[in-house]
């Protein structure tokens, strides 16, 4: 019973920062000038953040592979340089981690193009 | 032309002016006015034979034009059969021999074979024992991709050990002697991603228990030894299929993760419902008699969801729940269920932080139901976000972590531990800790650990 009071608690936990995290601020959410025009339109997601001072047009801002790579791969261990490996093995690299961290297909595809962009050769 | 019509109207005008003279008029031009005019027609008929010879050389010129051009005409034409011939010798040429290997762009081939992996080199000093070189480890992981959408993933684990050692059930054996080498099959599973937000995986899967199991590698954790909870209370792979994926919340990078799967779960070491006899990793599937069977009736089920929070590059929290329940002894008269949440902070590119809670029980003949829980917490600090430029203090990360474990059958330790870990690089470590240890099992002591860790 005890047990299972844990793991109910564990649980509600989990839903409660769900429901925190639904309604966070991203902190790169935020109006930045020229952000849109710096970024890569071929190596990009869109970013929809919330309008700040009641502002009805939503601020938009591209995630681009480069902060892909940065948010997901020091999840779980030291970044690794683009360079220290071919097109071809990034290729095949990120297929990998793309399973082992559930990457979504295009996050995975974005962070693919940085690699191979910045790759060995 | 011109100055022949010229020519000859200045003389027919000079004729039909004299016939129209009056012979009155005749009579009264002098001698004067008549040399006059002599002379007159005289340098006229000079300008006409003058202009003459002009004409005449400027036909010859354009008889010489016109040759000009019919010779530049003719070598045009010669110059087009030349390029007419090539052009055809080089079409029967290229149909004579077959086509030239064109350089493959690396980055477009289809499929493609890796070795990743890592290895560990390990010195321990625990408490009463002498010091030794206690771990040669190499961690290999074999991928082949076969196309943008299928991988196939092994990893394998080689270990060095010594060849026996003196045990309650052969008291004869008083010391170890010579060495084995164990080769594990770490995992091994086919990955094919259905679509954008699923992923079926199928084989020796890494169960997502939490998030150490699949983070774990020597080289990824930053401590040498593993979390006690994590050894001890659930397993770390399954053989069955599992699917998984991510699907994005919103646009700004927040994910939600899922696994699903079936495994044949836990087994009994020797079949029966005893509680010690709970063996985590044993079901492969394959009796020792060859026969292909589950080890009990039913497989296990078990899930995970997570969510993934990044508030820019470097700074992120990551919660996840999960479980997995199924019989565990061969009359399938026990279930073994475990439950865990795990949470990741980190804070900027120098802060980590990382734990997991994890809740076991499972039922046994002889202890009835066996409750077991444990956790860990361990945080990181690299000294690099001192900002002090001094090289060596630059490379250098502080960790530490608690660890809990309470097994339920009688056992409870608690672990301190404190250590660094020195990037040579990004993928070369040196790490060290010392591990406090208090446990209601005498056996088990604190332990001084240096390691060499590299991942590739």
């Amino acid at each position: 019973m005890k047990g299972q009071k844990l793991i109910l608690r564990g649980a509600a936990a989990l839903v409660g920062a769900c429901l925190f995290s639904f309604g966070l601020s991203p902190v790169q959410a935020g109006p930045a000038a020229g952000a849109d025009a710096a970024s890569s339109p071929t190596n990009s997601v869109e970013l929809k953040a919330p309008a700040q001072d009641a502002k009805p047009a939503a601020v938009r801002k591209q995630l681009t592979g480069a902060e892909l790579y940065s948010m997901h791969c020091n999840r779980c261990h030291p970044e690794r340089y683009p360079t220290e490996r071919t097109a071809a093995q990034w290729k095949t690299i990120m297929l990998h981690m793309q399973v082992r961290a559930n990457i979504p297909v295009e996050q995975s595809k974005l962070i693919l193009q940085y690699l191979q962009d910045n790759s060995g050769r | 032309m011109k100055t022949r019509r010229w020519t000859f109207g200045l003389l027919a005008a000079i004729c039909v002016t004299g016939m129209a003279l009056p012979p009155r008029a005749v009579a009264q031009v002098s001698l004067t006015d008549f040399n006059a005019l002599k002379e007159a027609v005289q340098k006229l008929s000079e300008q006409v034979q003058g202009l003459q010879q002009t004409n005449v050389l400027r036909e010859q010129i354009h008889e010489q034009d016109v040759q000009q051009i019919q010779q530049l005409q003719e070598k045009l034409a010669a110059t087009r059969q030349i390029a007419t011939d090539a052009e055809q010798k080089s079409i029967e040429a290229a149909q004579a021999q077959p086509p030239s290997r064109q350089p493959i762009d690396e980055a477009t081939v289809n499929h493609n074979f890796m070795i990743l992996g890592d290895a560990e080199f390990q010195y321990a000093k625990s408490a009463g024992q002498h010091g030794a070189f206690a771990l040669a480890d190499f961690a290999p992981i074999f991928l082949y991709r076969g196309g943008d959408k299928i991988l196939f993933e092994a990893g394998f684990d080689t270990t060095l050990q010594n060849g026996s050692a003196p045990t309650p059930s052969d008291p004869t054996v008083n010391h170890d002697s010579g060495y084995s080498t164990s080769f594990d099959l770490s995992f091994a599973q086919l990955d094919y991603v259905m679509n954008d937000y699923m992923t079926l995986c199928a084989g020796d899967l890494l169960l997502p228990l939490g998030t150490y199991s699949e983070r774990g590698a020597g080289w990824l954790n930053k401590i040498p030894d593993d979390p006690l909870a994590v050894d001890a209370l659930i397993p770390g792979s399954g053989i069955g299929a599992e699917l998984q994926g991510g699907i994005p919340l919103g646009n700004a990078g927040k994910l939600l993760n899922y696994s699903v799967y079936g495994v044949n779960g836990p087994s009994s070491m020797d079949g029966s419902g005893s509680a010690g006899q709970l063996d985590l990793g044993g079901n492969v599937g394959v009796r020792s008699d060859g026969t292909t069977a589950n080890l009990h009736g039913h497989p296990t089920g078990g899930a995970r969801l997570g969510v993934f929070m990044p508030f820019k590059p470097h700074y992120d929290l990551e919660l996840g729940i999960s479980g997995q329940s199924g019989e565990w002894d061969d009359a399938g008269s026990h279930l073994y269920t475990a439950g865990v949440f795990d949470a990741a902070l980190h804070l900027g590119p120098s802060f980590e932080a990382k734990g997991e809670y994890i809740l076991t029980r499972y039922g046994s003949d002889d202890l009835g139901e066996v409750h077991q829980q444990g956790w860990f917490a361990q945080a990181g600090y690299k000294l690099a976000g001192l900002n002090l430029e001094l090289p060596v203090i630059n490379n250098v990360e502080l960790v530490g972590r608690y660890d809990s474990l309470h097994d339920g059958m009688g056992t409870s330790t608690r672990r301190y531990t404190a250590g660094f870990v020195y990037y040579f690089t990004n993928t070369l470590l040196f790490e060290g800790d010392y591990e406090f240890l208090h446990s209601t099992d005498p056996s088990q002591v604190g332990q001084f650990i240096l390691q060499l860790s590299y991942g590739f």
